[in-house]
């Protein structure tokens, strides 16, 4: 019975609330912000300037799981990620309508959800006395509080796991490393072989569709990213467990859906009623609708697992289920109350793994170099997201993902490998990108003298040593003004025993930064003849050597 | 007014050019199952001696029309309708005054007069050591070609896929190599390097910006540099060749970067003879006309005239 029916002005909001087609509006709000993702992600890269005009990165910025684990791991408040502020405030007033209306993840998978038809763990079904719920859902539901509690008590203990488990990393990383490339090569590859192998007439028109396409939808170059495997297999496996529920990972896994959740038990925006119809006379009731299980053994609507997807709004055949802002009273569901079984469960997880972690993390391989501007490994650890943004933005392919090289911890973290790509001189985009400061960003002037490494030649590879034949292409790539390879005339034999006069470079250490581009265009097939080392990591007798070279500095 | 020694100076070149033209098309359609070979050819007879023209100005835009007057103007170079590649040195992430990329200017008032020749389509590409969009943007070549709103004038970046395998025939270090096609098809190829200094090479001027056109790794190139550029030049010979001397960088080449490496000269150097033009050049640079090696090599092998004393020098 509406107890509001006396008040005009409430029966009107009603009646205009129930007029409004919510489900139609959420679902194009769903695409529109979905194609602005996409979109994002394709200007996430460069542009020839300096600056980029948007990012995906804003996705990190809004949300409040990322700017909690941030700023527990770092210990530090980090103005970068002030916009999840207004998304917390808007959800303690609007509930979690961010996993209905706005998470890209969350689009995909309602879009998958529809095309798979079978499911293993059927939606709640409501038996006809009207009482008991499958179980194993609720006790599922748990699971999100509890990887909740683990990343964070991790992340204030020194371990980063949001890369991991963050819905916006496991995205963004899989598109960037996987699903960009492979769609950039499947459909660059039919036009590829118009222009070798069809006449003019038919290439006349294919060219200029390869055009638009490269110029609008593809990448504007064919990245490849190491470990793509595991990072694919990942989202996979997300969009796979729609086989057993529907937005199987929103209810059960997603640790930023758990927090939203936390935030949208104190909603204002609550529904009416709150709790599925004694009465209810429509072929399938709200609980059976609803995407998120959100309707507990009661069938009371929790408001931690509701989403605002407006199903039930608009399915109810009488337009009795609505919205309404209320100040006092929670709509009618059990307290939520975590067991503290589970608590201290999620808590010991959240200490463990780092003691785990850093006991079983080595030191640094000498040849793993971190992008510019990172200074503190432990700190970078900390900070960086494995989102894969860096990955995305490098203008030269350069940055790959680190598989256990640096620890178990440094999974998915970036590294630069001169051998696929260098760092651009004058280039700052993936300082620009990266959503929490892991990779900060230099004044252009910082970052030119910043030293990522230093380059180191091998004499048993490198030509004018090794065979005597002249080459230092490193040298002439070398973008410091006054460059940090040099070379000094000498006299040798090559490999036919002719006497020859050859420049044999060495580093200039003084000046090398470790950009790596010397390694990059080595053009000797195979292993470079130099090779960018960490700074500790370089032999003594190597900076000796090379300082003996040096004429005078 | 055409000099007689300036008249088509491509006959013979374009007799061998459109064989071998026929010869690309019949393999990449397939037909011929070896790439098309390109035959060295002696440098045709000249009549008289090579014009060399030295341009001094400030208004660099009117200095590239000043320097081309003695030489008929773009006229006998750009047939009507035809296509016409001016390929500057793009290849470097740098601003205009770092000396590093031939200057914007001279590259949009050359596609300019191209176009007031008659060409159909003047194409300006160069394949950057940098990343491409960097270098196409910092030189601010691709904003000045831009700039002159005209369709026939494009200034993209090169495409991966359009490098095909050309053999050299007499090649003396390499036998075979990977060029442009764009390159390969035109009718004119415009050569616009600027003069720096280069560790291996010491200065890299005309002869050896042919580095822009060609595919695979270009660091083998700097085995036996001297013989490669020739081989390379023999392919794709530029029928003018004009050096962006404006300002020269002389020190830490080709990449440069420090502003007190510049040396402004206000300068344009043209011939339609490669070697002539870089023997001058180096002259900039307070060397003799034979100092580099790969100037004496190619003027050994017949590419042109490297003794100043046997070119016609007309100072503007």
């Amino acid at each position: 019975m509406n107890r509001q029916q006396g008040n005009p002005v409430k029966s009107q909001f009603k009646s205009i609330f129930a007029e409004i087609p919510w489900t139609w509006l959420r679902r194009l709000t769903q695409l529109v912000l979905l194609l602005l993702f996409l979109y994002l992600f394709r200007m996430t890269e460069s542009n020839g300037t300096d600056h980029l005009n948007a990012a995906a990165n804003i996705i990190f910025r809004i949300d409040p799981l990322t700017s909690v684990c941030t700023i527990l791991a770092s210990r530090q408040l980090i103005p970068l990620l002030w916009p999840a502020v207004i998304t917390a405030a808007l959800t303690l007033l609007l509930g979690r309508f961010f996993c209905g209306w706005i998470c890209p993840l969350g689009t995909l998978l309602d879009v998958a959800g529809h095309l798979i038809p079978r499911r293993l763990l059927h939606d709640c079904k409501v038996p006809s006395d009207g009482r008991q719920c499958q179980p194993a859902a609720l006790t599922l539901s748990k699971a999100r509080y509890f990887l909740l509690t683990m990343i964070m008590l991790s992340a204030l203990l020194g371990v980063q796991l949001i890369g991991f488990l963050s819905p916006f990393s496991i995205l963004l990383r899989a598109m960037t490393v996987a699903l960009d490339p492979f769609l950039t090569w499947i459909v660059s590859a039919p036009f590829t072989w118009l222009v070798r192998y069809a006449p003019d007439s038919v290439t006349g028109i294919s060219e200029p569709i390869f055009a638009w396409l490269k110029g609008h939808i593809l990448a504007f170059a064919q990245g490849t990213f190491l470990w793509s495997g595991i990072s694919l297999s990942i989202l996979i496996a997300v969009f796979a467990l729609e086989l057993v529920d529907r937005r199987f990972w929103c209810r059960y896994l997603c640790p930023s859906g758990a927090l939203f959740g936390i935030l949208a038990r104190f909603s204002l925006l609550k529904r009416i009623p709150g709790r599925v119809c004694r009465s209810c006379q429509a072929e399938t009731s709200c609980a059976e609708k609803c995407r998120m299980g959100a309707f507990n053994e009661n069938e009371d609507l929790l408001p931690e697992s509701c989403n605002m997807c407006m199903d039930c709004v608009s399915g109810c055949p009488l337009k009795r289920a609505g919205f309404r802002f209320k100040l006092s009273g929670q709509s009618a569901a059990a307290p939520y109350a975590q067991s503290r079984r589970l608590f201290l469960a999620s808590a010991a997880a959240g200490a463990a793994i780092p003691l785990v972690a850093r006991s079983v993390s080595a030191e640094l391989p000498p040849a793993l170099i971190r992008p510019p501007g990172v200074r503190l490994e432990p700190e970078f650890l900390d900070l960086c997201l494995r989102c894969g943004e860096c990955l995305k933005v490098c203008t030269t392919n350069a940055l790959q993902p680190v598989l256990f090289e640096a620890g178990l911890t440094g999974l998915f973290t970036p590294r630069l490998i001169p051998r696929m790509g260098y760092c651009e001189y004058n280039c700052r985009l993936c300082g620009q990108v990266c959503p929490s400061g892991a990779i900060p960003l230099l004044p252009l002037t910082e970052k030119h003298k910043f030293v990522m490494g230093l380059a180191v030649f091998n004499k048993k590879l490198c030509l004018p040593y090794a065979k005597g034949e002249s080459c230092i292409t490193c040298e002439e790539h070398c973008p410091l003004p006054q460059k940090a390879i040099e070379f000094k005339e000498v006299e040798t034999k090559d490999t036919s025993g002719n006497k020859v006069k050859v420049k044999q470079p060495f580093t200039v250490f003084s000046r090398c930064i470790g950009c790596g581009i010397c390694v990059t265009k080595c053009p000797i097939e195979g292993d470079a003849g130099v090779e960018v080392l960490r700074k500790d990591a370089v032999p003594i007798a190597v900076k000796e050597e090379y300082k003996k070279l040096e004429p005078s500095l | 007014m055409h000099d007689d020694d300036n008249k088509d100076p491509q006959t013979a070149d374009s007799l061998n050019r459109r064989r071998f033209l026929a010869g690309l098309a019949a393999w990449s359609a397939g037909a011929l199952a070896a790439p098309p070979v390109f035959n060295l050819l002696p440098a045709a007879a000249q009549t008289g001696k090579p014009v060399l023209v030295v341009a001094k100005g400030t208004d660099y835009e009117a200095l590239v029309a000043k320097a081309m007057e003695p030489l008929g103007g773009l006229e006998p170079f750009v047939k009507k309708g035809g296509r016409v590649v001016v390929k500057p040195n793009m290849g470097w992430d740098r601003t205009p005054e770092q000396a590093a990329n031939t200057h914007p200017l001279v590259v949009k008032a050359m596609v300019k007069l191209c176009l007031a020749a008659g060409a159909g389509k003047v194409m300006v590409f160069d394949r950057s050591c940098n990343d491409c969009r960097r270098a196409y943007a910092s030189s601010g070549i691709m904003a000045a070609v831009e700039s002159l709103h005209d369709p026939r004038a494009t200034c993209v970046y090169m495409d991966d896929r359009k490098f095909l395998p050309v053999a050299i025939k007499n090649g003396k270090a390499i036998n075979e190599w990977e060029f442009y096609r764009d390159a390969l098809e035109a009718d004119s190829y415009i050569n616009l390097p600027i003069a720096k200094h280069h560790g291996l090479a010491r200065l890299t001027l005309g002869l050896k910006n042919v580095m822009g056109v060609i595919g695979g790794r270009r660091g083998q190139i700097h085995q036996s540099l001297p013989d490669k550029l020739v081989d390379l030049n023999s392919v794709v010979k530029p029928c003018l060749t004009l050096v962006d001397a404006t300002r020269i960088l002389l020190r830490n080449g080709p990449s440069g970067g420090n502003l007190d490496d510049v040396k402004v000269l206000h300068t344009l150097v043209a011939s339609p003879d490669i070697v002539a033009a870089d023997a001058f050049a180096t002259t900039l640079f307070d060397m003799s006309p034979d100092a580099l090696e790969t100037t004496r090599v190619a003027a050994q092998r017949g590419l042109g005239i490297m003794d100043l004393h046997k070119i016609k020098i007309v100072r503007v």
